[in-house]
């Protein structure tokens, strides 16, 4: 076989996954495009209690932001504190592997975790704020490992200029490195609020309740989110499609606009970084 | 030689690691005079300046014994205060190095960090900053520009000025013009001339010629050892080593 058949065939294996992903893709669109004329779009803004979605739209939208404002801050400074001070030793490796396991923790039993500590160990029931809490636990590793890397992107000259000014390393790094990594970091919130958009197990005992009078006014009162109504409409109420077509479209335009919201930053910095493009 | 010293490094010796970089290294560098660092690849060069401003501790595995002083002080006692040295001790890369902020911004991060003025009187150590960096001429209507939209030769001079602008005594440069074309080197050794009136300079190069141009007394490194160190003019032309006399003669490098 000469290298030019044997490249022909590599490509072609590769170019196998790439069609079954463009497949799918597409199937999943032919669905979106044949369902979207049943949908009833006053719904998107009327209460539920009227049979609307205005509630869980709301709803999902409060425990992604409460989740990113606790995920966020946290991975960050975990993410800050094994690149720029953690020793490389036993502990550290410990630490990298813990993130490395809650990442692969089934939500589920995040979900039972969530309930058991969050909403009865901590007393705050079924409600948004045990919400945000354990939604937080699922995107953790993703804030910390992107936020690490977008860390690990900055040029260390940034730092030893900053140093050799007379910086304190804690200076250093949030008076240069931590503004220089910042798309990088906002990216991987977004994408963590991404991951956990649709996610129904984490939520289903520890916030989420079928219906309620109006939206909470307190982070300890439960929510209603799309993820959970689906899943019960389908499961248990046998609810008509149009209605289950409706709630899928509404997650499917969150997620995916929070995915590309985080390509085109991810982009856009790109450009105006040139050290990212340096790196190649 | 040198008796009114600005730094006087004593039996200095770094280890990195397993790695003996300099050995027994003493030399006393004269104040406001440009003294320049030659020696071929690996012989312990930058290591020597950064240890002037305590950088090296920054790696890890990184061992030093002997003496430093600067004024008078040994840098290397326990209750110096690094970050007021590194101030005193300024420090230009050998790639420039600019902050990805406005080149106004460039500057004043030093003072700011240092809580060395506010509002206006920034904006005058910025602008003294850059024409002490020659820079001011090229850049005074645009100092909210990113640095990055600067030449090499400006970015460096940026850095340059970015360093003046903590007031520092004492300037280390790091082969500072191996990243640069003939024209901007040119321009910052023109540069490093007029600093040493007012600043002690000690400058890191592997480039003979830039040695002998730009320094008023030249010491020659080698596997981590001082084998020369005199005023440039008898280091070039009556070098008293064999070592020094191949390396100027261009045997090795």
């Amino acid at each position: 076989m000469s290298g030019q058949t044997g490249e022909k065939v590599i490509f072609a294996i590769l170019g196998v996954p790439m069609l079954i992903c463009i497949l799918i893709f597409l199937w999943i669109l032919s669905l979106l495009l044949t369902g979207i004329g049943t949908v009833r779009w006053e719904l998107f803004t009327m209460s539920a209690l009227r049979g609307g979605m205005l509630e869980m739209i709301v709803g999902t939208i409060y425990l992604l932001l409460g989740a990113a404002a606790v995920a966020g801050p946290i991975g960050v400074l975990a993410a800050i504190y094994l690149v720029e001070y953690a020793p490389s030793g036993g502990l550290t490796r410990i630490i990298d592997q813990a993130i490395n396991n809650l990442a692969g923790v089934p939500s589920i039993v995040i979900g039972l975790f969530g309930y058991t500590f969050f909403c009865r160990h901590l007393g705050l029931g079924v409600s948004l704020a045990a919400g945000w809490l354990t939604l937080a636990l699922m995107m953790l590793p993703i804030v910390i490992r992107g936020s690490e890397e977008a860390l690990r992107m900055v040029p260390a000259s940034f730092r030893e200029a900053a140093l050799a000014l007379g910086a304190t390393r804690w200076k250093a790094i949030s008076s240069t490195i931590l503004p220089a990594a910042a798309p990088g970091v906002v990216t991987s919130v977004i994408l963590g609020m991404a991951r956990v958009a649709g996610e129904t197990a984490a939520i289903l005992f520890t916030s989420c309740v079928l219906i309620t009078r109006g939206l909470p006014k307190t982070p300890f009162e439960p929510v209603m989110a799309l993820s959970y109504n689906l899943f019960v409409q389908i499961v248990a109420l046998g609810a008509p499609a149009q209605r289950v077509f409706g709630i899928t479209l509404v997650l499917f335009m969150i997620v995916t606009s929070l995915s590309l919201s985080a390509i085109l930053l991810r982009s856009y910095y790109r450009l105006r970084q040139p050290w990212l493009r340096m790196k190649g | 030689m040198v008796n009114d010293a600005k730094v006087d490094i004593r039996n200095l010796n770094v280890w990195f690691g397993d790695n003996h970089v300099l050995k027994d290294v003493s030399f006393k560098i004269r104040e406001k005079a440009v003294t320049a660092i030659m020696g071929p690849s690996g012989c312990g060069k930058t290591t020597l300046i950064r240890a002037i401003n305590r950088m090296n501790e920054l790696i890890c595995g990184c061992r030093t014994s002997g003496e430093v002083y600067i004024n008078g002080h040994n840098i290397y006692d326990g209750n110096i205060n690094v970050y007021e040295l590194r101030r005193k001790v300024g420090m230009v890369f050998q790639k420039p190095n600019p902050f990805p902020k406005s080149i106004y911004e460039n500057v004043a991060f030093g003072p700011r960090i240092h809580k060395m003025a506010n509002g206006r009187e920034i904006d005058e150590i910025v602008e003294r900053s850059l024409r002490e960096a020659a820079l001011w001429d090229e850049v005074k209507d645009r100092l909210q520009d990113s640095a990055f939209n600067l030449s090499g030769g400006q970015q460096q001079r940026l850095c340059i000025a970015r360093a003046l602008a903590v007031k520092p005594e004492i300037i280390l440069m790091d082969e500072p013009c191996s990243a640069l074309d003939p024209a901007a080197t040119t321009k910052i050794e023109a540069l490093i001339r007029r600093l040493s009136k007012r600043y002690t300079v000690i400058i890191v190069t592997h480039n003979l010629q830039q040695a002998a141009r730009v320094s008023d007394f030249t010491a020659f490194l080698y596997e981590g050892r001082l084998i020369e160190y005199s005023d440039t003019k008898s280091v070039f032309e009556n070098p008293r080593s064999e070592l020094t006399k191949n390396y100027i003669a261009g045997k090795f490098g």
